[in-house]
């Protein structure tokens, strides 16, 4: 019985798969596909174009800014957790960190909008903006990062520990030169899961990130995902022009999702953060 | 442990199942509510933006007074409605710009057009810029113009706030102020005429454009060639981004949708379409009003 | 503050990560501390019957016996009922199947179930709404012509969504097992089916059940396949499996972005706090159950 159920997983992906395929299928057929992803956005002008490489740029720049910015900060909550600071503050940290992985997505969205936004506003940006959505979802991509990170480091055997702790070592240096390195691929798999999960949030991008389909120029510009596209326009008619750069962008984002996990899977087992927690 | 949980469950499935049964209302209504005496079943309403605070009104008191009635509404915009309701995923998909022949012919819907809107551009109420030209308009809206200082603001640059493809207001807004212009890709893309309130309300360089049934005192609008948007001056014609709001079905509707669009043509439906900022339009066919 | 020698930079970079580390550890706690209680802040004020049933009396919003259009209870049920329901689907397959991928697969399927699961989890939530979405265009035009998004459709999407979780937190919780437990049920002449039923089962129930709560608290909070598979604005209480309904987050989200009044906006913070103490609720109930396992097996 419980391999019939794995077989409905795996025809829940085939599924899935086979869906984002049919529908973009059209377009390749048409030889329209490469067209729409290297195009950009002007379904105002005459004739109109609606390619999304704006989006494509979009959904890269933000997610890579997440992440460039979580990393740092979940390399320091992983040094200050493994010996850097006493017990009950690593305990603390670690336990902030925890607690964000319940945090619904909507509340980093909300809180941002409420806070962040005004305040960038005040600063004289533009509210919405590159720079306002990358650090919301630097703070959502936070505890995929540092769990991820935390527990390859975890892996690491206590003899090693003791060994450094018996050199002489600080914390500081057996985390930099031992533990670290010891992760092996373990920093490089925990960022590309956090901009997996970057690049496929739906609900920040589109709360914070303004959704202008352009190329920035400026952290403090507008941007659009391919989530926040789909979301968007996927309310319009759905045997246009528009519509059909949705399949498109649908069956990107699957492309490269997957693509990424075959990757993540090369390094070590890539499974969601909070499964590990679980441990 | 184990066990407190599966009560848990039980229990939450015990109440949503009880929610779930309507009984019969305690009151009988008076007045146009009458009308809906002895119906039962749901409407499915989507589409337009502008609409929402009308149909939702109306689905309050309706379903207030009779609790078997259930009345669903969603945004989406223009596009959606007339799609939804073409595809009869909606029984009224609402638009806030009249149906292309194409869309009319290809389902066979029916239109009803229930008020009468203007479409406003609109700004911080701290910016005192009061009114700009339909040129200096095109300009900024083509990307030309950038800066509050070039038409007599602060030196400031100017947000725009654009709505998304699907929406009937940004469909009239571009046809009648911007005719079919240029559109600059920096533009902030909005869902709702309610979000464009919100973002426009709290951004000083914000310019946007809203159904002027959706402008209060959080949000100044801005006249165009002198002409003050108001609901009077779009219904004498004296300011040109007017559209009407339509309620579209497909074919001809049933029991329970006629009785809610003449509910929405009855002296009630128009008190709510003013109250809503709205001008009530006339029945199909002169009916009374 | 370094010595630019070549022996010293080693202790700079050192000295940098020792003060980066307390910068964010401590850093951290603090700010999501400010963000919480700015949340409660605003939206603790609201907190009581009237922001569930507005001014509508408890029982009669209860029953569904008068509707509620101010408050968030219509939402709160269309969540219950959306968790339920979802819960319903994807725990007894993610259950099956984490145990089976723990104990009986291997070889080339196993390999197979494997990615799959990875890929499902990889998946954005925006594809499965996307999914469901095509799907009920396709059934409309061909078997059932009056079907529209709704609470199933949504449910069905949820279920997909949220079915990696619970086959990773059940087989976590199998493998996590120590191996002499393992061995003692064979040993005594347990067949493997019995081994599973009647030891590593019942010794990781505590695992399974949080994985399960894990899983609930995700079909919860996700907003993004239920934008596109059924939730509205305004519905009522979900009026049944392939009704529209209204959601929480949805809600959050709607009021978040266009709040026509001040009143509006208040309501948008107190359906905040109560998702937060929703999924808060959630989350220390999966750490209980979890804490529990540590404790009786180690």
């Amino acid at each position: 019985m419980s391999r019939l159920a794995s077989l409905l997983v795996v025809l829940g992906v085939a599924g899935v798969a086979a869906f984002l395929v049919a529908s973009a299928l059209p377009l390749f057929a048409s030889g329209e596909f490469f067209e729409i992803l290297l195009g950009r956005w002007r379904p105002y002008a005459s004739p109109g174009e609606f390619g999304i490489a704006p989006m494509i740029v979009g959904t890269i720049l933000l997610a890579a800014t997440a992440t460039l910015l979580a990393a740092p900060a979940a390399i320091g909550l992983v040094a200050f957790a493994h010996g850097i600071a006493p017990r009950p503050l690593a305990r603390l940290a670690m336990a902030s960190v925890h607690f964000m992985t319940g945090i619904p997505t909507v509340l980093y969205g909300f809180v941002s909008v409420s806070l962040l936004v005004p305040f960038l506003r005040n600063a004289g940006a533009g509210g919405f903006s590159l720079l306002g959505a990358g650090l919301t979802l630097a703070a959502l991509v936070l505890p995929t990062i540092t769990l991820t990170l935390h527990s390859r480091i975890e892996a690491t055997g206590l003899e090693v520990r003791l060994d450094c702790a018996a050199l002489g070592m600080r914390p500081a240096d057996t985390f930099l030169r031992v533990l670290l390195p010891r992760s092996g691929p373990g920093l490089l798999s925990a960022t590309l899961l956090g901009f997996c999960r970057a690049a496929g949030d739906t609900v920040v991008a589109l709360m914070v990130a303004g959704n202008a389909p352009q190329f920035p120029s400026s952290y403090l510009d507008s941007v659009r995902t391919l989530t926040a596209h789909i979301a968007l326009v996927l309310s319009t008619d759905w045997s246009s022009p528009e519509f059909r750069s949705i399949a498109a962008a649908g069956l990107l984002l699957f492309v490269f999702n997957t693509a990424l996990t075959a990757a993540l899977r090369r390094l070590g087992p890539a499974e969601p953060p909070h499964v590990r927690e679980l441990r | 442990m184990s066990d407190a949980v599966w009560a848990g469950l039980a229990g939450v499935l015990l109440l949503v199942a009880a929610a779930c049964t309507r009984p019969e209302p305690a009151v009988p209504a008076e007045g146009a509510l009458a009308a809906f005496s002895g119906l039962e079943g749901r409407i499915d309403i989507g589409g337009g933006t502008a609409h929402i605070p009308v149909m939702q009104e109306a689905a309050r008191r309706i379903m207030t007074a009779y609790p078997r009635i259930a009345i669903t509404i969603e945004g989406g915009g223009s596009g959606v409605g007339v799609k939804k309701v073409s595809e009869g995923l909606v029984h009224i998909g609402n638009t806030g710009r009249p149906l292309k022949n194409s869309e009319q012919e290809a389902a066979g819907l029916q239109s009803f057009a229930f008020a009468v809107d203007g479409v406003a551009l609109c700004v911080h109420p701290d910016n005192p810029v009061a009114s700009l030209t339909t040129a200096q308009a095109r300009a900024i809206w083509g990307g030309s113009m950038t800066n509050w200082r070039e038409v007599g603001g602060p030196d400031l640059a100017i947000q725009l706030y654009n709505r998304d493809e699907a929406s009937g207001t940004r469909e009239v807004f571009w046809e009648k102020l911007l005719a079919k212009g240029p559109i600059a890709d920096r533009a902030n893309v909005l869902a709702s005429n309610g979000a464009m309130k919100v973002a426009v309300a709290h951004d000083r360089g914000a310019l946007g454009y809203i159904s002027i049934g959706h402008i209060d005192p959080t949000l100044k609008p801005v006249s165009l060639d002198a002409v003050e948007p108001t609901q009077e001056n779009a219904v004498s014609g004296a300011y040109p981004v007017v559209r009407h709001l339509f309620m579209n079905t497909r074919g001809k509707p049933g029991p329970l949708v006629q009785a809610f669009i003449n509910y929405i043509y009855s002296a009630e439906g128009a008190q709510i379409i003013q109250s809503a900022g709205y001008i009530p339009a006339p029945a199909p066919g002169g009916g009374p009003r | 503050m370094c010595a630019n020698s070549a022996e010293r930079r080693p202790r700079c970079a050192a000295r940098l990560l020792a003060a980066f580390a307390w910068l964010s550890g401590l850093g951290l706690p603090v700010l999501l501390g400010l963000a919480i209680s700015f949340l409660i802040a605003r939206g603790g004020s609201t907190l009581g019957p009237s922001l569930l049933f507005g001014d509508v009396p408890a029982l009669a919003a209860l029953t569904g016996r008068a509707p509620v259009f101010d408050g968030l209870w219509p939402a709160l049920a269309g969540t219950l009922a959306l968790v339920v329901g979802t819960c319903l689907i994807a725990l007894p397959v993610g259950i099956a199947s984490g145990i089976y991928l723990s104990e009986f697969a291997r070889g080339r399927w196993a390999r197979l179930v494997n990615l799959c699961v990875d890929v499902l989890a990889a998946v954005p939530s925006i594809l499965m709404g996307l999914l469901g979405f095509g799907l009920i265009l396709l059934l409309r035009r061909t078997l059932l012509p009056d079907a529209g998004t709704c609470l199933l459709l949504a449910i069905a999407c949820m279920a997909l969504l949220v079915l990696p979780y619970s086959i990773r937190t059940t087989e976590a919780a199998l493998q996590g097992l120590p191996e002499p437990l393992r061995l003692i049920g064979p040993s005594l002449g347990l067949t493997p089916k019995q081994n599973l039923c009647r030891v590593l089962l019942p010794t990781s129930s505590r695992g399974v059940l949080g994985g399960a709560v894990l899983t609930i608290g995700r079909a919860a909070e996700d907003l993004a396949v239920i934008l596109l598979t059924g939730v509205v604005a305004s519905s009522g209480l979900p009026a049944g499996l392939t009704s529209r309904f209204e959601a929480i987050p949805f809600r959050i989200f709607y009021l978040a972005s266009e709040h026509r009044t001040g009143a509006e906006l208040e309501l948008a913070f107190g359906a905040a706090v109560v998702l937060m103490g929703l999924t808060a609720f959630l989350f220390g109930l999966a750490h209980l159950l979890h804490g529990g396992l540590r404790r009786r097996i180690l």
